[in-house]
């Protein structure tokens, strides 16, 4: 009956041990199967570590419901030498002869100094070990009680080792998460800061308590984002990054090929991070000297663990793009390994590489974008010129479309406006190639048929594989106050005319696309305009600005353009774009758009073309 | 790794309740955490006398009617809670959101990731740190 008992008792045991997140937590299916063995008054067991500091005494004595628990750390030294191998050992010892020394159970044995003290010691892991153990009376099958210890033991440990192989299964299920959801979180923005604060919002507090993150410029190295745990502390950090002296030195003599480093206890000393009366004295002796940095000592505020700090640096594709700091606040068994760093160090150190990458991409495009459009456009006072060019999405590549307003002998001024099929080097050097032959032929005073007909036969005697599509207008001023508009297109969407009294009518042309077929011309029309006319020509990146719902901007553009009415060119160029922009929820073709308002200065008023004057082109 | 404590965790998920008490039970088994799924009743639950003060309020910033950041105006709001320490996380990663919340007076704010382990892992560090710290913070914040 006695055995059935104990075996059930051994059974819910296994399965406490199985559920368990921690060994103590199998104390209460340990100690009273314990007590209730025959000749069993006391139950004692002890924890220790290092390995004579003894963390934790329980004891649990007959008649009692509740354990007496002993949980303040202290050192035994005499009890070392009861630090078991690796399998545990059972004794029987008669409390009188134990040594208070170094039994500290013997306290709790006194009251039955007749009894014995049979007790198991055994070992948890590389750091600690602990004993379990019974106080019997004579009645004891002393056999018996050494038997259940043993197979309690035997429990404990497998319970032991079980939670500290899920607890390393977890923390790798953990680092390999995080290490992937960075690479997402990252991956997400190509904006550097952006890249920099999510390196750092993922860190915190997974890994560490705060990040510092530093990238690497020519002049050294240049502090950009800091995160902590605590938003107070988040304020702190980046004061320290910003301005700390030993920081920016310790940076700065970090070689390239230097890996994470972790630096705590003395090498913080006169650091910030360092522990909380050597930080506020140093901080204090800084300031008085007249040259502190000003920066709160981190530790000195919050400190329960020493602070302790490592520093990786950031490479990609063979270079240093700057360094990550992590500081911990936190026991030394929850600081990450240095692989597990380097690991994110890298991954981190690409996205940033990437967005670093990718700005001065997008800087080139843009740069290249401006050379592909005239810096300045001609203004006499018979004409009021403007023009507006968005950038699509500067992520994409240089856009293919293209303006120009030229001055021509005859004292008339030609428009042209157009797009190259497609984005990249070889739409931009057909861009430059359509603008500069049409802008070279209309100053000639060649018409407008015949200067897209000649870039045709340019474009297929260069076999260029792409299309485009141009508009060319020419406008001259005649003597009774009008003046000629005379339009070719070339597949391109048609300009339009707002009048002055608010009309707004297309310009119909239509013509084959440019680079298609060997052997084309293009037909002129020609319409009056009068003073306060306004042309606008445009691509269809402002047509095709598409609205959730499926519709167009071209839809609405006659009556968007009939409310601007009495604005001058610049006013209207820049309000169509940032309207079509406004409207579009899909679509990120570049919006060009070039306007000409006719002032109505009769010929003769104004001496063209040498009178020229020459402003800056809105872009 | 902390003996006592109280974490109030104010979140209308069931799954992410289940998940936090998850997480708490294994990283943190001594705390006593309590569940608070309606934001509107909050505030109420934070100034009866008769309810233990929290030492951390978990707060999701996600909830439907009050939503995590009017509560944590209406918390700071109130001089009796101007020095709870209140954790708020959220899934989004919106830099925008976090000034907001800090802006509000969020002691911290945390990403909420998808993964379990990870999830642990981050609550843990915010939990460990603020039950350490916990003195600390509101002298500070004092």
């Amino acid at each position: 009956m006695v055995d059935d008992t104990w075996s059930s008792a051994l059974h819910r045991l296994w399965q406490a041990a199985s559920r368990a997140e921690e060994v103590s937590a199998l104390a209460d299916d340990v100690y009273a199967p314990l007590l209730a063995t025959p000749g069993v008054h006391l139950v004692v067991g002890t924890r220790w570590e290092d390995p004579q500091i003894l963390r934790y005494m329980r004891a649990l004595r007959a008649g009692s419901d509740s354990p007496v628990i002993t949980a303040t750390a202290r050192s035994v030294p005499e009890a070392a030498v009861r630090e078991p191998g690796d399998e545990p050992v059972v004794t029987r010892i008669p409390v009188a002869g134990l040594d208070d020394a170094g039994w500290p159970e013997a306290e709790l044995l006194r009251r039955t100094p007749e009894a014995t003290f049979v007790v198991c010691t055994f070992r948890l892991d590389h750091r600690g070990w602990a004993s379990l153990g019974v106080g019997v009376d004579a009645s004891a099958d002393v056999a018996a009680v050494e038997g259940r210890l043993a197979q309690a033991v035997d429990v404990i440990v497998a319970c032991h080792t079980g939670i500290i192989q899920r607890g390393r299964e977890a923390r790798r299920g953990a680092d390999d998460a995080l290490l992937a959801e960075a690479s997402l979180q990252m991956d997400s923005s190509l904006d550097v800061e952006e890249t920099l604060r999510r390196v750092a919002r993922i860190a915190v507090p997974a890994v560490a308590d705060g990040a510092l993150v530093h990238l690497l410029r020519s002049e050294g190295p240049e502090f950009v984002s800091a995160t902590h745990v605590a938003v107070r502390q988040q304020r702190a950090l980046e004061e320290i990054g910003r301005e700390n002296l030993w920081l920016a030195a310790l940076l700065a003599r970090r070689s390239e090929d230097e890996d994470t480093v972790f630096l705590s206890g003395p090498e913080l000393d006169g650091s910030p991070f360092a522990d909380t009366a050597e930080a506020t004295e140093a901080t204090e002796a800084t300031e008085a000297d007249g040259d502190g940095d000003g920066a709160r000592p981190v530790a000195a505020e919050a400190d329960r663990h020493s602070t302790v700090i490592s520093i990786s640096t950031l490479r990609a594709r063979g270079r240093v793009v700057g360094s990550i700091t992590f500081v911990y606040q936190r026991p030394e068994a929850r600081l990450p390994g240095s692989a597990f760093l380097r690991s994110l160090a890298t991954r981190a150190a690409l996205s940033i590489d990437n967005a670093l990458l990718y700005e001065l991409r997008r800087h080139a495009v843009l740069s290249l974008q401006e050379h592909l459009l005239p810096s300045q456009l001609p203004v006499t006072d018979q004409w009021d010129l403007s023009a507006s060019y968005e950038v699509g999405d500067p992520m994409l590549d240089v856009g293919g479309d293209f303006y120009d307003a030229v001055p021509r002998p005859d004292g008339s001024i030609a428009l042209l406006i157009g797009d190259v099929c497609g984005r990249g080097a070889e739409a931009a050097a057909l861009t430059g190639l359509a603008r500069h032959t049409l802008r070279t032929l209309l100053e000639q005073g060649t018409d407008p048929g015949t200067a897209l007909s000649r870039l045709n036969r340019a474009l297929r005697q260069e076999r260029a594989s792409r299309f485009l599509t141009a508009v060319v207008a020419t406008l001259a001023p005649q003597a009774d106050g009008t003046a000629l508009l005379t339009t070719c297109s070339a597949g391109h969407p048609s300009p339009l005319v707002l009048r002055s009294d608010g009309t707004v009518s297309e310009v119909l042309t239509g013509g084959l696309l440019l680079g298609v077929l060997d052997d084309v011309s293009y037909e002129s029309h020609e319409e009056r305009i009068g003073p306060d006319d306004t042309v606008v020509l445009f691509t269809d990146g402002l047509t095709e600005s598409r609205e959730a719902g499926g519709a167009f901007f071209e839809s609405i553009l006659p009556v968007r353009l009939a409310a601007l009415r009495g604005f001058d060119a610049a006013h209207i160029a820049e309000s169509l774009t940032q309207q079509a922009k406004a409207y579009r929820a899909s679509g990120q073709d570049d919006i060009a758009l070039l306007v000409a308002r006719w002032t109505g200065v009769p010929p003769g008023a104004d001496l063209l073309p040498h009178p020229l004057q020459l402003v800056k082109a809105a872009r | 790794m902390n003996s006592d404590g109280l974490i109030l965790v104010v979140e209308d998920s069931e799954e992410d309740t289940e998940a936090i008490q998850r997480a708490l039970s294994r990283s943190h088994p001594s705390l006593h955490v309590e569940f608070a799924p309606r934001s509107h009743a909050v505030l109420d639950r934070l100034l009866d006398p008769a309810a233990p003060t929290p030492d951390l309020v978990l707060l999701d910033l996600n909830m439907p009617g009050v939503n995590g950041l009017t509560l944590l105006t209406n918390l700071r709001a109130n001089a009796a809670c101007a020095s709870l320490t209140v954790v708020v996380f959220t899934s989004s990663t919106s830099s925008a959101e976090e000034d907001a919340c800090y802006a509000a007076g969020a002691d911290s704010y945390i990403y909420k990731p998808v993964n379990f382990e990870l999830f642990q892992t981050v609550l843990r560090g915010a939990v460990d740190f603020w039950m350490t710290h916990r003195a600390d913070g509101r002298r500070a914040a004092g």
